[in-house]
């Protein structure tokens, strides 16, 4: 930083040599391709999300198809065991607890 | 569009491909920063991008008035720092606390007597208004104190509205980003990698811990104190506390991380506050790019600090709180928020100076417990929606009754592991980062991908905004 403001970005180490562009491009494009395939149910419901037009129409049936395809390879499993876990965890209670069982209803459509 | 969202996502990896891909020309990559600035900005309303090229153009004009009568006598350059300190005190006067001020206006002449129909208005509240003019503010008086020359119109423009910290902060001043923007950034590999374990901590923190919390215990309790117990509103108290600080926090993570990616270094704005051993040991960590603003532009800059004697350095140090509160919003409830800590401020300086000789300190574990659990009365102010709200809740708390109608055992630990994060290393982000740069590039991006899955796993449905949004 110019000034005596510290910043988290200057790490307390001698700064690697490489370049790091081409590099963070691969970390980001990698990660993209990753969630496309692992959580391709996100990219549906944000497509659904988006005001009606042809254009919206036509990327939810890509959007659905993709869908389809990553469930039958099973690559969806892991996000879907991972969020119904977090599910029952949201739905534990103490023992004798009074409240009423309603913040996991419907979590798992 | 918030940062926590595929919306975002998408808006950023657009801007992050174009962006470095014109690289070659600063000036070009700046325009496009500045146009993907406002394209963020416009989601919200599309009308506010006026007020930002507004308030843009009346610092950068400021600024070089104040430069070019540099030579001139020292009364006008501070005339002229002072119409454009004004000038962003009217927006901000206008937007965030006319209808406070005309609401009070009435009762005060209600109060006495005459009863009138003020001029009420619905001011719609522009999103990080308080962020944007006291970044122009601090503009304005660093190029009049020279600690900075004046900006290009373009280099102030995008100094102000900054995507990354345009609607939340940190506050960023010119004399931290303005240099940088003089020629084209290079991304190196400590950059990237710092700045995506703040993306991925900051997502986790928003997304798991403070809107679980939030919505599973703080909202329903201090929606309706009194119809929960004991247990549950010291518990939503507490709750609350890890929230404000996973939120703003996390906020504050991504916005430097991002602006990381995209060659820029933003300064630290949280170090672990509750591990404070005193307020002013708590206004070092928390919040540190406003607490730093109000004590050089504000305790010291305009109300003298401690150079006026000590009694009027108490009494500033009671200003600036107060007037840091009301930057939170127009409400009591800050106010008084403020109030609190400016008080036990004061009150620690006093103690400093009258502490009999040989006295020992207190022990460490119990400042922090003292410091903690003064900021955590603070924050029933903060979040309860009046002043009756707020010591009802405080009232709640002196009651009978332990059945709990709404902690559980997930909100439990989270309230603790949000305690606990603030008594890890203090450079365990860095660390890490130190690792995962020397990862490859297939390696890391499989990694942030697992995480963000799993961060998505966790999310509550939905995101919320975040706090620091309203003000």
């Amino acid at each position: 930083m110019p000034q005596d403001t510290p910043s988290p970005i200057d790490l307390p180490e001698p700064e690697l040599e490489q370049s790091g562009l081409g590099w963070t491009f691969g970390v980001i494009a990698i990660a993209s391709l990753f969630l496309l395939c692992a959580n391709a149910s996100s990219l549906r419901d944000w497509i659904d999300d988006q005001p009606p037009s042809q254009a919206q129409q036509q990327a939810a049936e890509y959007a659905d198809q993709w869908v389809d395809t990553t469930e039958g390879f099973g690559i969806g499993l892991p996000h879907k065991a991972m969020h119904d876990q977090w599910k029952r965890a949201e739905e534990a209670r103490f023992p004798g607890s009074h409240r009423k069982d309603e913040v996991g209803e419907g979590a798992d459509q | 569009m918030l940062f926590p969202t595929l919306s975002f996502g998408l808006f950023f990896l657009v801007v992050f491909t174009v962006v470095w891909a014109a690289n070659g020309s600063n000036e070009w990559r700046k325009i496009l920063l500045l146009v993907a600035s406002w394209v963020f900005y416009g989601a919200w309303d599309w009308r506010f991008v006026a007020l930002l090229i507004v308030s843009a153009f009346l610092n950068w004009g400021s600024a070089e008035l104040i430069w070019y009568n540099r030579e001139g006598p020292a009364r006008r350059r501070r005339a002229i720092m002072i119409a454009g300190v004004t000038g962003n005190l009217l927006i901000l006067g206008f937007f965030k606390y006319y209808g406070f001020f005309v609401e009070q206006l009435g009762d005060v002449l209600h109060a006495a007597g005459y009863a009138r129909d003020l001029p009420l208005m619905q001011v719609v509240l522009p999103v990080g208004i308080s962020f944007f003019t006291f970044q122009g503010m601090s503009y304005l008086a660093d190029v009049h104190a020279e600690r900075l020359a004046p900006a290009k119109l373009l280099d102030v423009t995008l100094l102000m509205s900054f995507f990354p910290h345009l609607v939340a902060g940190p506050i960023v001043r010119g004399s931290d980003l303005l240099p940088q923007f003089e020629e084209s950034p290079r991304l190196t590999r400590d950059m990237a990698s710092m700045g995506l374990v703040l993306i991925v901590w900051g997502l986790f923190k928003k997304a798991v811990v403070a809107s679980e919390l939030s919505t599973g215990l703080v909202d329903p309790v201090f929606f309706d104190p009194a119809s929960h117990s004991r247990l549950d509103l010291i518990a939503a108290a507490y709750g609350y506390a890890v929230q404000i600080y996973c939120d703003f926090s996390a906020y504050s993570d991504m916005a430097i991380g991002i602006a990381a990616l995209l060659g820029y270094k933003f300064p630290l704005n949280f170090n672990q506050p509750y591990r404070a051993q005193s307020l002013q040991d708590f206004w070092r960590r928390w919040h540190i790019s406003l607490s730093s603003w109000l004590r050089d532009y504000l305790y010291i800059g305009a109300l003298g600090g401690s150079r006026k004697g000590f009694a009027r350095q108490c009494l500033n140090l009671m200003l600036t709180m107060l007037l840091g509160g009301l930057w939170h919003g127009a409400k009591w409830t800050f106010v008084i928020w403020g109030g609190l800590h400016g008080g036990v401020l004061a009150i620690e300086r006093i103690w400093d100076r009258i502490r009999p000789e040989g006295w020992p300190r207190l022990p460490r574990v119990l400042g922090i417990l003292i410091t903690f659990h003064i900021v955590l009365i603070g924050w029933i102010f903060f979040r309860a929606e009046s002043f009756d709200a707020a010591i009802a809740y405080l009232k709640g708390i002196g009651t009978v009754g332990v059945a709990s109608d709404v902690l559980t055992p997930l909100a439990c630990v989270l309230i603790l592991f949000g305690m606990a994060i603030h008594f890890t290393p203090v450079n365990l982000g860095q660390r890490l980062a130190l690792q995962v740069r020397l990862l490859p590039a297939w390696a890391l991006g499989l990694l942030v991908g697992v995480t963000i899955l799993i961060v998505d796993a966790m999310r509550f449905e939905g995101v919320a905004p975040f706090i620091y949004y309203q003000f």
